[in-house]
């Protein structure tokens, strides 16, 4: 609180009013290795956000105790919320940090944030961690459009624009992993042996009705709801419903759910059929 | 995918199903048909054509035809195991399994619908000890699990029922408030397990895809829960009670009188008075005399 003495000449060098607000963090050296609690002191300024003050303590290793300690570790890159790297527990919830305003998140002076890195994934260090099985999950459902071949596939087909909207909301997925940290389903497989087997998440699913929805994507549906039928896939689903209440990008995750819950059905039934 | 799949997960979506399906049919059904039965105890006190004094013998003697209906049905015992044991144990079986998938994290996403996915899973397990216990003691006859060791019979549907919910001869006991609590208990978590899970199979399956169908699906189901609710509540309350037993004996002895001949309740009362009950309650006759009085007598 030094800097909110005025000088009286109104000047944009002029002193911004700054505030205290201690973080809690949950440190972590590495892979297995011990966790612990930091808190730090940091001076907030209007409008700041948890990642410039993570680059704060960066410069300023010191605990609120006057311990040196290492820098923070933690990932982001697009620093507006549609990358996902940045993900962490913020105050017991995930989200993006980079979008997590102290004014809003801690308006008093002497408020407490707790930054944790996500429990449901590999810690990498401190508050960064491994999200490589989600994107494992997005290989396993093939998320993506065919269109690579020997010969040129032409125009492609007219779109509704119903269609188009519905599509783009789920195309929105950054794959943060907000929607899997709230999943009670989800658990933290640190073996990739593991992982096959292993619940892949609303994201995942999401993304597979994403691509069986466009007209080119669909050639792969089959493939997609095959992989989706077996153990890990759209049937771990407790439908507990905290991925759609906790989505950033507010996609309607469950209702991705019931739609790849249904092309199962009938999928299943004509494979039944079929007899292959 | 390798060839070294087992076989649970080869046909593990079918197996998911199957669990989902068999929740609704035939454990769902059967829920709904069972629970309305017993709640005629009541609905035949209000609205009954039996001939009979009090409302209350009505309730017994509408219930006491429901019973007597299903005990002849033919092939019972295969619709039994068929139709329920099995059915139940698989969906149970499959769904400790399944739930062992899960983890509570209500505390830290206290929404609602994390709530009711908890729920599901506690009602599950709390519905299964239920039924076990239910089964065992009104059905394969685990008389000794009983207060006051009573042996459920067709003929005596009520008065036996009251004995084995309360104690014996239809007496409070304290192992009767225990048991019927667990009803309760039991009773309220199957329902609410079916209602709640009627919701989300419509989800697996696929039948509500948009959130506003989940919503009035949703409303459709507790709709149905709490009309189911109010025929187990009130089933349980009126067997609780409602029925006076001894009452209820003489109205059930008429009855058997009515449909078999005296000769058959001469044959009847003496398989009754071998019962783990009248020996329980020799036992008590015998204790609440003064020393030394004569030695309790144990029909073996």
């Amino acid at each position: 609180m030094s800097n909110t003495a005025t000088n009286g000449q109104p000047s944009s060098a002029a002193p911004v009013p700054t505030r205290t607000v201690t973080f809690r963090i949950k440190r972590c050296d590495g892979p297995g290795q011990p966790t612990r609690w930091e808190d730090f002191k940091v001076p907030v300024v209007p409008s700041s956000n948890v990642i410039s003050c993570l680059n704060w303590i960066a410069e300023h290793p010191v605990t609120a105790s006057g311990q040196q300690t290492t820098p923070v570790v933690w990932d982001c890159s697009c620093l507006e919320e549609v990358c996902g790297a940045c993900t962490m527990v913020i105050n017991g919830k995930a989200r993006q940090s980079c979008s997590c305003l102290i004014d809003q998140e801690a308006p008093r002076e002497g408020d407490v944030i707790t930054l944790e890195p996500m429990s449901k994934f590999p810690v990498v260090r401190d508050l960064w961690v491994d999200r490589q099985r989600l994107f494992k999950g997005l290989e396993k459902i093939k998320a993506w459009v065919p269109i690579d071949g020997t010969y040129n596939l032409g125009a492609g087909p007219k779109e509704e624009p119903d269609d188009q909207q519905m599509r783009y909301t789920l195309s929105t997925c950054m794959s943060c992993g907000c929607c899997l940290e709230a999943c009670p389903q989800y658990h933290k497989e640190e073996q990739e042996a593991d992982w096959e087997n292993a619940f892949v998440g609303a994201a995942v699913l999401s993304q597979a009705r994403l691509f069986n929805a466009h007209p080119n994507g669909k050639v792969l549906e089959g493939e997609r709801l095959d992989a989706l039928l077996g153990v890990g896939g759209v049937n771990d689903c407790g439908n507990a419903q905290n991925c759609v209440k906790v989505c950033p990008k507010e996609i309607p995750l469950t209702e991705s759910i019931a739609a790849i819950g249904r092309a199962a059905t009938v999928h299943a039934i004509g494979r039944f059929f079929r007899g292959k | 995918m390798s060839g070294e799949q087992t076989f649970f997960e080869r046909n593990y979506f079918l197996l998911r199903r199957l669990h989902s399906l068999s929740g609704i049919v035939p454990i769902g059904m059967f829920l709904i048909m069972h629970l309305t039965t017993n709640s005629s105890v009541v609905w035949g006190a209000i609205n009954s054509r039996e001939l009979h004094d009090t409302a209350m013998d009505r309730g017994v003697a509408t219930f006491q035809h429901e019973v007597s209906f299903i005990n002849n049905l033919p092939l019972l015992l295969l619709i039994e195991i068929f139709g329920l044991w099995l059915p139940i144990a698989f969906h149970a079986i499959f769904g400790v399994y399944f739930a062992m998938s899960g983890s509570n994290n209500v505390a830290r996403y206290a929404y609602q619908g994390n709530k009711r996915y908890a729920l599901q899973r506690l009602t599950g397990y709390v519905g299964f000890v239920f039924i076990l216990y239910h089964v065992a003691t009104l059905r394969w006859g685990w008389s000794w699990l009983t207060p006051g060791g009573t042996q459920w019979s067709h003929y005596f549907a009520s008065s036996t029922l009251a004995a084995a919910l309360k104690g014996s001869g239809g007496e409070w006991s304290f192992a009767g408030v225990i048991v019927s609590l667990g009803y309760f208990v039991g009773v309220t978590s199957l329902v609410f397990h079916f209602a709640n899970g009627l919701w989300t199979a419509a989800i697996t399956w696929g039948l509500t895809v948009s959130e506003k169908s989940q919503q009035q699906w949703g409303r459709v189901c507790a709709a149905l829960g709490a009309g189911v609710m109010l025929a187990g509540w009130s089933a349980l309350f009126g067997f609780v009670f409602l029925v006076d037993h001894d009452r209820a004996v003489a109205v059930e002895e008429q009855m058997v009188v009515e449909k078999y001949g005296p000769e058959y309740l001469e044959k009847l009362r003496e398989k009754y008075d071998l019962e783990p009950e009248m020996q329980a309650s020799a036992i008590r006759d015998a204790a609440d005399r003064p020393y030394p009085g004569p030695a309790p007598k144990l029909d073996d």
